[in-house]
């Protein structure tokens, strides 16, 4: 495809117009008023349109509404009040050379959630508690073999562009392998979970007293990031979004 | 406002939402499964998903990629959940034959079938584009790939309609 401005040779007119008949990208216009072959190509993808739309339009059903389960606030922001409420203090804590851990912390709200998505949000931060020894402070980076051992190839493919890997270990959620990961962000241990088969509609938001995170849809499964409170998700987040491809 | 008022005005806004985006998330199921009566359960659920999450739709503006995304999971949790083995044309169920039932129009009906065989990664941006009207953008966040390479599907999916309707490729 041709960049802003310059002017579009018939070979990459044709490439263009096959894509998108409504000649939308930058110079198609342009060409096709001088080309006339261009231009009776263009026709002929719009007749071809005008068919595939028709094509597609079959008949549908009469809509059977299910059955719509009352909706409870609590079904909307799910609180985990049961946890231990824990103080923490930011600077302590980043001070602490080992075993620094997070997960006992935390007291955490899932927002824009619904039930499902609640019970996966309490799975990922339950699962902080599981493995403390994961958010150490450290410069050590976990080793290629480790790495690649954990994000096997049938899950994912990883590029080690997204920071400082410090841990990685093979865990389960909801019964199915999930590669989790920890990197040295700004302020502390970010932990990363790669949860191909957790699909889910919507960001899910988590929100802590000490920590923030988030758990994303992606493609048909979803990843967890969670930091201390101050981290920058967004930016571990574009950078693991870049890093991570689903293999499944 | 009262617990009753807001549960009304939600139910309100879902039928309000259901209405409007029915028939387009029937239709995409349906290409995406290429089986009218798989389409209709996972529309179902797909309905059932949306009722429950309605809260995060925070715009009403963003409303059809949100109901489109819902169908889309649904439909790849369906094909999880059952596991069901790759369509083969030459030996359709009674409820994917009824997709391609013919018309008065042959040529319509030959359109069809060139669709309807088509691979799931060039017949789903098609339909999104043509009956859809979505962006290349849209469709590259809907389907979690680069609009470059939106863009080689929709060119390549155009191409082997043509060819299989007998009216030669573009390039």
């Amino acid at each position: 495809m041709n960049a802003a401005g310059k002017d579009m040779n018939c070979e990459e007119y044709k490439e263009a117009i096959a894509a998108d008949p409504s000649e939308s990208f930058d110079g198609g216009p342009l060409h096709s008023a001088e080309c006339s072959s261009c231009s009776a190509l263009k026709a002929e993808m719009r007749a071809l349109d005008v068919k595939i739309a028709a094509a597609l339009e079959i008949e549908v059903p009469e809509l059977t509404m299910p059955e719509l389960p009352a909706i409870s606030d609590k079904g909307k922001v799910v609180d985990l009040s049961t946890r231990r409420p824990v103080r923490w203090t930011t600077p302590a804590w980043f001070g602490l050379a080992a075993s620094v851990v997070l997960a006992t912390v935390i007291g955490v709200r899932f927002v824009n959630t619904d039930v499902d998505h609640g019970t996966l949000a309490q799975q990922v931060v339950a699962h902080l508690d599981y493995e403390p020894k994961a958010l150490t402070v450290t410069d050590k980076a976990v080793s290629d073999e480790r790495l690649y051992s954990v994000v096997r190839p049938a899950i994912a493919t990883l590029d080690r562009d997204f920071g400082l890997i410090s841990y990685a270990m093979s865990c389960e959620i909801n019964g199915r392998e999930v590669p989790h990961l920890v990197i040295q962000g700004e302020k502390g241990p970010v932990t990363i979970l790669l949860m191909p088969h957790e699909m889910i509609d919507m960001p899910i938001q988590l929100d802590g007293q000490s920590i923030k995170g988030v758990i994303l849809p992606v493609g048909d499964g979803s990843i967890a990031i969670i930091g201390e409170r101050g981290e920058a998700i967004d930016q571990v987040k574009s950078k693991v979004l870049d890093n991570v491809k689903w293999s499944i | 406002m009262n617990n009753s008022n807001a549960d009304i005005e939600r139910r309100q806004r879902f039928d309000r939402l259901v209405s409007v985006w029915h028939q387009d998330m029937y239709r995409y199921a349906a290409w995406l499964s290429r089986d009218p009566a798989i389409a209709e359960d996972v529309v179902q659920e797909a309905l059932l998903r949306a009722w429950k999450s309605l809260d995060a739709l925070r715009e009403e503006e963003a409303a059809k990629q949100w109901v489109l995304t819902i169908v889309r999971r649904e439909n790849a949790r369906h094909f999880e959940r059952k596991r069901l083995e790759t369509v083969d044309i030459d030996n359709l169920t009674a409820s994917q034959s009824a997709m391609l039932a013919e018309t008065a129009d042959t040529d319509l009906d030959d359109v069809r079938e060139a669709i309807y065989k088509l691979e799931d990664d060039y017949r789903e941006p098609l339909v999104l584009q043509v009956l859809m009207g979505h962006s290349t953008k849209e469709i590259a966040e809907l389907m979690g790939i680069k609009p470059g390479a939106v863009l080689t599907r929709l060119h390549r999916a155009r191409n082997k309609l043509k060819v299989e309707i007998g009216e030669g490729a573009a390039s």
